[in-house]
C-alpha cells in the first residue's frame, strides 16, 4: 500500500475532483475550517458543512454527495454513529459514499467501532495536507466492493489479494491473534502499577 | 452460517478523479499549506488557551462521585483539543505529548485510583516545549523520553502497539 501511496504523490501526478459534492462534518469550527481549506488547496470546494451528524443527516437525506470526511468525537450523536447510519440509510448512493474519518486520538473502547461503522479510511491527526492528499486519492481509487455481513455494511475490510492462507477465512488468523495479544495485555494489567 | 452479500460499487469520485482537468499534486499541496498557513496564528492561540486550560485543571475532589472521571473526560478533551489545532502545523511535539496523555486517561480503568499528576505533568511540559526555541532539539527530546518512561510505565505494552497495526496504518 505504501508504494501505491507514494505513486498518488508523484508531484506532476494529475488529479481532478473538482466536481466532487464534498460534505465536512466537524463539531469543532476550527477543525472545520482547517479541513475546508486543505481541500480548497486540492481544488475540492465543500458544498456542505455540518457541525454536528443531525446537521449532516438532513442534507444526506435530500442531496447527493460524492464524499465526507467525518470527526470521530463529537457531542450526541459521534462519528462512528453517523457512518453507520449513512451505511444503514438506504439511501441511493449516499449509503455508498467514500467516508474519509478524521481522530485526534482514537480510544482503545473505540478501535471496533471505527473498524466496524463502515468508513472508508481513518486519518488521525496531526495530518499534514500531503497525508490527507494521500489518503484521499487513496480512497478516490479505492475498488473494493461493499459487503454486508451480519451487521457490518461497508468496504471490504480486507485490502490484500490472494489466496487464504490453509484455505482458513484470511481474518480468522488475525482474529485469534489479536484475542492473544488482548490476553496478555489484559494479564500485564492486572499485575500493573495502578495509573 | 453467514451470509456475504458482495455489490461491485464504483464511487463517483473514482470516475471524475483521472477525468480532463484538475491540478498536479505538487500544486495542490503548495496551494493547501499556503491556505493552512492562514490559519497558523488562531492555530497558536488555540493550542495556547487549550494548554493554559489544561494546566489550569485543579485535581478533582475524590470525596464528590464521579469527580475524578469527569476531570479526566475534561482533560482528554483538552489534549485532543491540542492535536486537532496544533496538528496541521507541524507541532509534532506538542502533539506527541497531548497523545501521550490520551493514551494514558484512556488507559485508566479505575478513575478513584488514577493519578492526577499525570494531567500536571503533561500540562507543564506542553508549556515548556512551547517556551523552547525551535534549536533546542536536545531538550524537547528530552522532555519526550521522561514523558514516554511514564507511559511505558503505566501502559504495560504501549511500546510494541505502535509497528504499524494502529489504524491509522491501514484502511479500516
Amino acid at each position: 500500500m505504501s508504494s501505491s501511496f507514494n505513486e498518488n504523490l508523484r508531484e506532476s501526478a494529475v488529479f481532478n475532483l473538482s466536481n466532487a459534492v464534498t460534505m465536512v462534518v466537524d463539531d469543532s469550527p476550527f477543525g472545520l475550517d482547517l479541513t475546508t481549506l486543505a481541500l480548497r488547496g486540492f481544488g475540492i470546494q465543500v458544498r456542505y458543512s455540518c457541525f454536528s451528524a443531525a446537521d449532516a443527516i438532513k442534507v444526506l437525506g435530500d442531496h447527493q454527495v460524492d464524499l465526507m470526511l467525518v470527526d470521530c468525537e463529537m457531542p450526541g450523536m459521534d462519528g462512528h454513529e453517523l457512518v453507520r447510519w449513512v451505511r444503514n440509510s438506504g439511501l441511493e448512493p449516499n449509503a455508498y459514499i467514500p467516508i474519509i474519518m478524521t481522530a485526534a486520538h482514537v480510544r482503545k473502547s473505540k478501535v471496533g467501532d471505527v473498524r466496524d461503522c463502515g468508513a472508508n479510511y481513518l486519518v488521525t491527526k496531526p495530518f499534514s495536507p500531503s497525508s490527507l492528499l494521500e489518503r484521499l486519492i487513496w480512497v478516490a481509487r479505492d475498488t473494493r466492493p461493499f459487503l454486508e455481513v451480519g451487521d457490518y455494511k461497508g468496504p471490504d475490510r480486507r485490502t490484500r489479494e490472494g489466496r487464504p492462507r490453509d484455505r482458513n477465512e484470511r481474518r480468522s488468523d488475525m482474529i485469534a491473534l489479536n484475542n492473544k495479544k488482548a490476553r496478555s495485555l489484559a494479564e500485564a494489567i492486572e499485575t500493573a502499577e495502578p495509573i | 452460517m453467514v451470509v456475504v452479500l458482495r455489490k461491485e460499487r464504483k464511487s463517483r469520485l473514482s470516475a471524475m478523479i483521472d477525468q480532463a482537468g484538475g491540478i498536479s499534486v505538487g500544486v495542490a499541496l503548495a496551494q493547501a499549506r499556503a491556505n493552512l498557513e492562514t490559519l497558523q496564528a488562531q492555530s497558536q492561540t488555540i493550542v495556547a488557551e487549550r494548554v493554559a486550560a489544561l494546566a489550569a485543571l485543579p485535581e478533582p475532589d475524590r470525596a464528590v462521585a464521579n469527580a475524578v472521571r469527569a476531570g479526566m473526560e475534561n482533560a482528554y478533551e483538552i489534549a485532543s483539543a491540542v492535536i486537532d489545532a496544533a496538528g496541521p502545523f507541524e507541532l509534532f511535539d506538542l502533539c506527541a505529548v497531548a497523545a501521550g496523555l490520551c493514551d494514558l486517561i484512556d488507559a485508566a480503568q479505575d478513575p478513584e485510583r488514577f493519578d492526577w499528576r499525570i494531567v500536571t505533568v503533561h500540562a507543564q511540559s506542553m508549556q515548556l516545549i512551547m517556551s523552547l526555541a525551535p534549536e533546542a532539539v536536545a531538550e524537547r527530546a528530552q522532555v519526550l523520553d521522561s514523558l514516554k518512561q511514564v507511559i511505558a510505565k503505566k501502559i504495560p505494552g504501549a511500546e510494541g502497539e505502535t509497528d504499524g497495526e494502529t489504524p491509522e496504518a491501514d484502511p479500516v
